[in-house]
């Protein structure tokens, strides 16, 4: 369905080229491939390969800082060769398999006394955010806003999941909220534009607000069926800028109206509860833990897009899995779904 | 445990969302789909031609003619720029760079074709048009240009047409005028714009975000404005137009019976179609400011005494309230003396009765009756005539002249009513002041025998008839009364001594009164010269020089006209 929408956005438009559809297909070609090789490889081996391939992303973003490319107002595609890649995507993939490995590894702590309660917060707390902060700030400073908030809230959800006493994550993130009013400043000047505007859309109706006004009338104008596949007007003539990526959701919402939409999410949905499903049966940690990440990802990923694409989220920058044009990100999930499938499979076998 | 807690609040989130799509798909998806619908879809008007304006016999004195235009749209013009305008200076004769200048500083969306050169021939446009592939971006555009076939006849009665100015626009604009809608001015141009005007089409576009145009959605097709025919023969207009030229007048002809004009004409006259030619401006801004005012239409908007025309009020005021009978006589020797001063009479006529008197229009006679008489008859009577007040004709601007009135005059200049005044006032001079419409519809009222018709210079609009102009008013005077006046009007034209005997032309009746005003300051008199012909049609009509010197100048061409009209088989 994903490709179906980007197939509508590219079709017969200057700005953005079928190529963008193409390429796309060759990554679902790809893609599937992979998730179905993944399906038969163990999930394990990952484990141990974990640090290293975090250590590798690391490199990655790093060298994407100095070398990458510069498109967009921001800097996160590598080039090798003929081929570019982002890092950050695969960033997303090497946390988890980071943290699973460490929360794997800790076991429920009781709070003994003090001096062990520090040592408890440093391990179950302190020491992997400072892991997750290192790929955060990379990517932070992309600049790439979305990205590195979504590291955030892998890493919260993991922290979650680990079952950290409740006091512990209530003063941590308290202690985030805090923070927030100095990370106000470090915002970029369009990103504190960008929050504005959530609050109220028609404060630039002309710039920053436009996207969002553009959105809901491309999704508005759909109403119960859509104005039909390629017959989105807003999209086809280009009033919806980004509609290949972040804005997928419109032309979705515009062509194929609230039936689409709802199918759509049901599809995510689905995707997702599934997970959750495997996820209750699991007893092996990692294992648990890799389809947690993978499972929050995805549900910030789509929760967070078709949020802003609706205005109910402010800008910020995230794709909508599997549908956004976007050719790592593609294949990074169809990586996760096939870990997914792989997990899956030991667990009915176990 | 805690995965439910996630799970949990996914399905919460997911509702939320769902609700939020609900809200604006459903609830709100009419509102968003108007929206998206005037993101894209613009409206361009085309303006209609204007109906055409014809006589009384269906001859066009106002037409409008296919003229073309030069036009440039801006979409696509970037590539083949600095060639397209070499060209267009060529063609047109028009320095390149000041072709540049105005496509820049008029050029606005990217569909909107820039005007730059307006009224071209038809050679330019076949020229331009042959060269069209070349030139993509060029646009000959076909308009409507009015035009005047009789140029300088009538245009006083006929008025032109000019681009709609702010003061109008500003009260017109509910009614669908936008600022480059074309306007009457003056006449029937103005009068009856609302049904002169043609009726607007359009054109529905698509464009995209940057304003370009896609597709055509839709078109409308723009309806012209319906003719008028007016009441005025063609023939009548021009020969009366004529005998004016050269000279500074006014003649009207209507008919006495129906109040339909005939003939309405004001000299200096000018060329409407000077308006419309984007080359003539300095033609136009000298018709402004040119000191005999050719733009004024003396026939309505002027007003002048009236002199021994205004007798005939006196006599008619003086018969109804029985001051005098028909028989009275007064003896004139050539001046009257009042509280030392001497008023003058053009000649000594002797013993004069009313008939005599107004047929050699002696002054003294009047003198008398109007003492006789009282100021404040007077003007009542010259109310019930339709001096002082409008007609009502269906042109623009009309003026309605003034009777002085003996007590609100006094109160209005602080001075007091002197005798003299009356005496002044008897002759026509003084402060009354009348236009030459009201004088000929006074004349047709006399002719007719008190029916005081509305004089109006449309027959028909479109296809219907007008059939309102029975506002004819019957005015309460006595018959008897009128017909002394009429055999008096009468003697003036057939007596060799009548002041109006120049018109006495063989097989005619026809009836009139000179008059002879002294204007102000050190100028010609007024000459009038004011009558009716009873035949195939009872004509009114009034003949006015101003500073024409003696009224037999106004009789000659009074003369001219009857026979040329009678040469032409009017009369």
């Amino acid at each position: 369905m994903g490709l179906a929408a980007l197939y509508s956005a590219s079709f017969q438009n200057i700005r953005v080229t079928q190529q963008v559809f193409y390429d796309q297909l060759f990554c679902a070609a790809l893609g599937l491939g992979i998730m179905y090789f993944l399906k038969r490889v163990d999930y394990r081996k990952f484990y141990d390969l974990a640090y290293i391939f975090y250590g590798l992303n690391i490199l990655l973003l790093l060298f994407v800082l100095m070398m990458g490319r510069y498109a967009l107002g921001a800097r996160r595609w590598m080039e090798i060769g003929a081929l570019s890649f982002q890092p950050s995507e695969l960033a997303k993939l090497s946390l988890i398999f980071v943290l699973g490995r460490y929360f794997s590894n800790r076991r429920p702590t009781l709070s003994f006394n003090f001096a062990s309660k520090a040592q408890l917060l440093f391990r179950d707390l302190i020491f992997p955010f400072l892991l997750t902060a290192v790929s955060i700030l990379l990517i932070f400073k992309q600049p790439d806003l979305g990205t590195s908030l979504l590291l955030f809230g892998i890493f919260l959800i993991m922290l979650f999941v680990t079952g950290l006493e409740y006091r512990y994550l209530m003063g941590f993130t308290g202690a985030c909220l805090a923070l927030m009013p100095f990370a106000w400043h470090i915002l970029k000047s369009y990103q504190k534009d960008r929050l504005l505007v959530f609050l109220n859309p028609n404060i630039d109706p002309l710039g920053a607000g436009y996207t969002i006004i553009q959105s809901k009338i491309a999704i508005g104008s759909g109403q119960w069926a859509g104005k039909g596949w390629l017959a989105g007007t807003q999209n086809q003539l280009n009033f919806l800028p980004e509609r290949h990526t972040d804005f997928i959701f419109s032309v979705i919402g515009e062509e194929w109206g609230l039936l689409g939409a709802i199918f759509l999410m049901y599809c995510y949905f689905v995707l997702i509860d599934s997970g959750f499903q495997i996820a209750e049966q699991l007893k092996d940690k990692f294992g648990l833990f890799l389809t947690m990440g993978i499972v929050s990802i995805l549900i910030l990923q789509v929760v967070i897009n078709v949020g802003m694409v609706m205005g109910l989220c402010p800008v910020v920058g995230i794709t909508l899995p599997l549908a956004s044009y976007g050719r790592t990100s593609f294949l990074v999930f169809m990586i996760m779904m096939g870990i997914l499938l792989n997990i899956n499979r030991k667990r009915l076998f176990s | 445990m805690r995965l439910k807690i996630i799970r949990l609040s996914t399905i919460a989130a997911f509702i939320i969302i769902l609700l939020n799509l609900i809200y604006i798909q459903v609830i709100k998806g009419g509102y968003y789909f108007d929206l998206s619908l005037h993101n894209r879809i613009r409206l361009l008007s085309l303006e209609g031609p204007r109906g055409r304006i014809k006589d009384r016999h269906g001859k066009i004195l106002a037409d409008n003619r296919l003229s073309y235009d030069a036009a440039v749209v801006p979409w696509g013009v970037d590539e083949t720029q600095p060639e397209l305008f070499s060209f267009l200076s060529k063609v047109l004769s028009l320095d390149q760079k000041k072709l540049l200048e105005k496509y820049e500083a008029k050029r606005t969306a990217s569909f909107v074709p820039v005007l730059l050169a307006e009224d071209i021939s038809r050679d330019q446009a076949i020229l331009l048009e042959e060269n069209k592939y070349r030139f993509p971006s060029l646009l000959i555009q076909e308009a409507y240009r009015r035009q005047y076939p009789f140029y300088a006849e009538g245009a006083h009665l006929l008025g032109y047409v000019g681009k709609i100015n702010r003061l109008r626009m500003e009260e017109l604009k509910e009614y669908g005028y936008v600022p480059q809608s074309l306007f009457g001015y003056g006449g029937v141009e103005e009068y009856y714009d609302a049904y002169l005007r043609g009726e607007e089409g359009g054109v529905q576009i698509e464009v995209d975000n940057r304003g370009q145009q896609v597709r055509l959605l839709g078109l409308k097709d723009p309806r012209q404005g319906q003719d008028i025919t007016l009441t005025v023969d063609a023939d009548i207009q021009v020969s009366a137009q004529r005998l004016l030229e050269g000279k500074s007048g006014v003649i009207i002809l209507m008919d006495a019976d129906n109040g339909e004009i005939l003939g309405l004409t004001s000299a200096p006259t000018f060329d409407p179609n000077v308006f419309l030619n984007p080359q003539a401006r300095r033609e136009v801004s000298a018709l402004f400011s040119h000191s005999s005012s050719p733009l004024f239409n003396r026939a309505i908007q002027g007003v002048f005494p009236p002199g021994s025309v205004f007798k005939m009020v006196v006599a008619l005021s003086a018969l109804s309230t029985q001051k005098i009978n028909s028989r009275k006589t007064f003896f004139c020797p050539g001046f009257y003396e009042l509280g030392g001063m001497k008023f003058g009479c053009t000649h000594e006529h002797g013993t004069e009765d009313l008939e005599g008197s107004l047929a050699h229009s002696c002054n003294v006679y009047y003198y008398n009756l109007g003492l006789l008489v009282g100021a404040q008859t007077i003007y009542k009577y010259a109310h019930d005539l339709g001096l002082g007040s409008l007609t009502y004709i269906d042109l623009p601007y009309e003026e309605k002249g003034f009777v002085p009135h003996q007590q609100k005059g006094l109160l209005a200049s602080g001075q007091r009513w002197y005798a003299g005044d009356t005496l002044n006032l008897s002759i026509g001079q003084g402060m009354t002041l009348t236009t030459p419409l009201q004088l000929a519809r006074m004349m047709a009222l006399v002719a007719s025998d008190g029916k005081q018709v509305h004089p109006h210079v449309i027959k028909m609009i479109g296809e219907k008839s007008i059939e309102r102009y029975d506002s004819n008013k019957e005015i309460p005077l006595d018959k008897n009364i009128l017909k002394i006046i009429q055999k008096a009007l009468r003697q003036a034209v057939v007596d060799s001594s009548g002041t109006a005997h120049a018109l006495n032309v063989e097989g005619l009746y026809v009836a009139g009164k000179t008059g002879t005003a002294q204007s102000s300051g050190k100028k010609e008199n007024h000459a009038w010269l004011v009558g009716y012909v009873k035949g195939k049609k009872n004509i009114s009509f009034c003949v006015f020089l101003e500073h024409g010197g003696s009224s037999y100048n106004a009789c000659v061409i009074a003369r001219d006209l009857l026979l040329d009209l009678r040469g032409k088989g009017i009369l």
